[in-house]
């Protein structure tokens, strides 16, 4: 185990001198939040206060060089107890606001929490993101008290998000996650999650902070890392989120390279697991459901189709070293339909994603270049759901995604026979303390 | 008689006798060291091959696009094939030089002290054109990923423009190191690319004004592009 510390800034230290211990510690990573981060600050001081008044509470915030007033907002925004309903009984809420070292990203920002939370001894964590605009206080209770009360380790989010809000997840990250390691979360790449002290100490001791992870890969390796460490894991029901749009530059295949990189890179490193993992489970949900009236996304399809073309003809030669030659020509055959009528259904799709996966780990051609190179066929298959799901309502949508999911692990067979498997790694959990989950049992 | 005998006929053969036993230790010695030469470039290149088979080259070759390339050149061999070869030929021409070079005749020394002094070049313009050959293609590929995600029609065009665009350096390069026109290489390609990157200004600023100016106007302007026409969240 890696015990080594991670340095914090003078004042960091003295704060944790003064503070001593804790029993809960929230986390929001930022940079350059200004707008939003004033919400955020008094959601999380609500929450802690009105669903927690009795634990030491401590807030960080881990920045990472903001130019705005981002981190001066942290420190001075209070709460009017009396406008929330709040006792006066309250332990105090302290808040440390510090810089972040390492590379850049929003991994390293987590490293900093990370650190301060195992220094403090805190039982329960979460993180929030600073660009939050639709968290209320209650997200913290439905983040904390699975680990605070009901023992688990990881709390994963669950929203209620448009159809086509969220692409990457719904057609890559979700099924993939679920066939693999057998979980069913729903949102494994949420932005919010709560963990237990003990896997936060976990995730410090993975080698992994000089890596890609460290910059956006990070909520995918925090869902998989705790699934494949043997965590307690579940899901609570926060609503809608509604956060700050993206930086509008940001390049799409930019951001599969991240989500697939992770997702690939992680399979590598838990092969052993899934290899070995059966048919997916549903992971317990928390909160009140309910159905809030979401905006509507407009999509330009014939955009889309006009994507995947041209990558079929430009890019055909290096989609035959990445994909099966059946894959390929399954693909071509599509070539031949008019216009915007350009499908690719389920089965070929998954067989994309698991090609991808085996000429990843095969290292056939530089990574980044394989990567990048699929963005044509992620966006064929976007196009191909919108097209299905066109006049269904989200729910109605939510099948399709569930019969997606069917569809990859069925086919699991074929990703373990093409892995070329070598040697199996045993599949006991190396991390925590449980010992056989038992619904509504004691654990460890 | 016997004076002209030996004036005549035997003093000559004599020289030659004399003569031929001064040369023979170095004829000898060209013999051993031409008869080492080829069995060591023989063996260095058989064994070459086998470890580069084992090792996986011919694989990775074809992961890099080299075999495809050297098929679309012709060449039918596989690469471990290719370097065991070139090995046994590098050995057995160094091996020849080293044997007539043991002769120790003036103007053969000096044509072994000449190619010697050559070969550094030609190992320099071998690295330059492999070089220059991987970078190509990594070069290409990455542009024509690049050129296919941001939707730009004319891709493979592009790709294949920078592919040549590195090769030609390369061979520029090359052919610079080895003294073959030195002049005509540098100025040839001086022209060749000062006209395509003018020809390339030139048709931008006359055919694309409209393109290049909403494109200065995003960047400096920092206004968002007109043309995005969904609202599609992938995260």
């Amino acid at each position: 185990m890696n015990t080594s510390r991670i340095p914090l800034t003078a004042p960091t230290e003295a704060s944790l001198q003064d503070i001593g211990s804790a029993d809960i510690l929230v986390g929001i990573p930022s940079y350059n939040n200004a707008d939003t981060v004033g919400h955020v600050v008094q959601a999380v001081s609500v929450g802690l206060a009105k669903h927690f008044p009795g634990y030491r509470a401590v807030l960080v915030n881990s920045d990472g060089g903001s130019s705005d007033e981002t981190t001066a907002i942290v420190a001075r925004t209070t709460i009017d107890s009396q406008h929330f309903f709040i006792s006066d009984h309250q332990s105090i809420m302290h808040r440390i606001v510090t810089p972040y070292h390492g590379i850049p990203g929003k991994g390293s920002a987590f490293r900093t929490i990370f650190e301060i939370a195992r220094r403090l001894k805190a039982r329960a964590c979460a993180v929030v993101d600073a660009d939050l605009r639709s968290i209320s206080p209650e997200w913290i209770e439905l983040l904390l008290r699975p680990i605070m009360a009901e023992g688990y380790d990881y709390v994963a989010p669950y929203y209620l998000r448009h159809k086509y809000d969220g692409t990457i997840t719904n057609s890559l990250a979700y099924p993939l996650t679920r066939a693999l390691y057998g979980q069913r979360i729903r949102q494994p790449i949420g932005g919010e999650f709560g963990f237990s002290g003990e896997l936060a100490a976990h995730y410090l001791d993975q080698h992994v902070w000089e890596s890609e992870v460290a910059r956006f890969g990070i909520d995918i390796w925090m869902t998989t890392e705790a699934i494949a460490g043997g965590a307690r894991v579940c899901q609570s029901f926060l609503g809608a989120k509604i956060h700050n749009p993206k930086d509008p530059s940001a390049d799409l295949s930019a951001m599969l390279v991240q989500v697939m990189g992770a997702l690939f890179a992680l399979m590598e490193q838990h092969e052993g697991l899934w290899s070995r993992q059966g048919e997916s489970q549903p992971v317990p949900l928390f909160g009140f459901p309910y159905e809030v009236g979401i905006e509507p996304v407009h999509v330009n399809v014939e955009r889309m189709v006009t994507h995947y073309r041209q990558g079929l003809a430009d890019l055909e030669p290096i989609w035959r070293q990445i994909l099966a030659s059946d894959t390929i020509s399954r693909l071509r055959d599509l070539q031949g339909t008019t216009g915007t009528d350009c499908r690719i259904p389920d089965e070929l799709w998954v067989q994309v994603v698991y090609d991808a996966a085996t000429a990843y780990h095969q290292r056939i051609m530089p990574r980044d270049h394989l990567l990048k190179a699929l963005t044509p066929l992620y966006l064929g298959r976007t196009a191909s759901f919108v097209q299905a799901t066109q006049g269904l309502t989200s729910k109605e949508a939510e099948h399709k995604i569930e019969s997606l999911c069917r569809t990859f692990e069925h086919m699991k067979p074929y990703l373990v026979e093409r892995w070329r498997p070598p040697t199996l790694q045993p599949v006991t959990p190396a991390l925590l303390h449980h010992t056989i989950v038992v619904a509504g049992g004691d654990h460890e | 008689m016997n004076e002209f005998i030996d004036q005549a006929l035997l003093k000559p053969l004599q020289l030659l006798g004399h003569q031929l036993l001064t040369v023979l230790p170095n004829v000898l010695a060209m013999g051993i060291i031409l008869l080492g030469g080829l069995f060591t470039a023989w063996a260095s290149g058989f064994f070459v091959e086998r470890l580069l088979r084992v090792i996986g080259f011919d694989h990775l070759c074809d992961r890099l696009g080299m075999n495809a390339a050297l098929l679309r050149g012709g060449v039918k061999t596989d690469p471990s094939r290719l370097v065991g070869r070139g090995i046994y030929w590098t050995v057995t021409v160094l091996a020849s030089i080293a044997a007539l070079g043991a002769l120790n005749l003036a103007p053969i020394n000096q044509f072994a002290q000449s190619l010697l002094a050559y070969v550094p070049h030609l190992v320099t313009a071998t690295v330059i054109l492999l070089a220059g050959y991987f970078l190509s293609n990594f070069t290409s590929r990455a542009v024509l990923i690049a050129a296919v995600n941001a939707g730009l029609t004319p891709a493979r065009l592009i790709a294949t423009g920078s592919r040549w665009g590195i090769q030609v350096l390369a061979g520029a390069m090359a052919l610079e190191q080895l003294g073959i026109a030195q002049h005509i290489v540098v100025v040839g390609f001086g022209i060749t690319w000062g006209g395509i990157v003018l020809a390339g200004a030139i048709a931008f600023g006359l055919g694309a004004t409209d393109l290049a100016k909403g494109f200065l106007e995003r960047r400096l302007g920092g206004r968002p592009k007109t043309s995005a026409v969904d609202d599609l969240h992938h995260w």
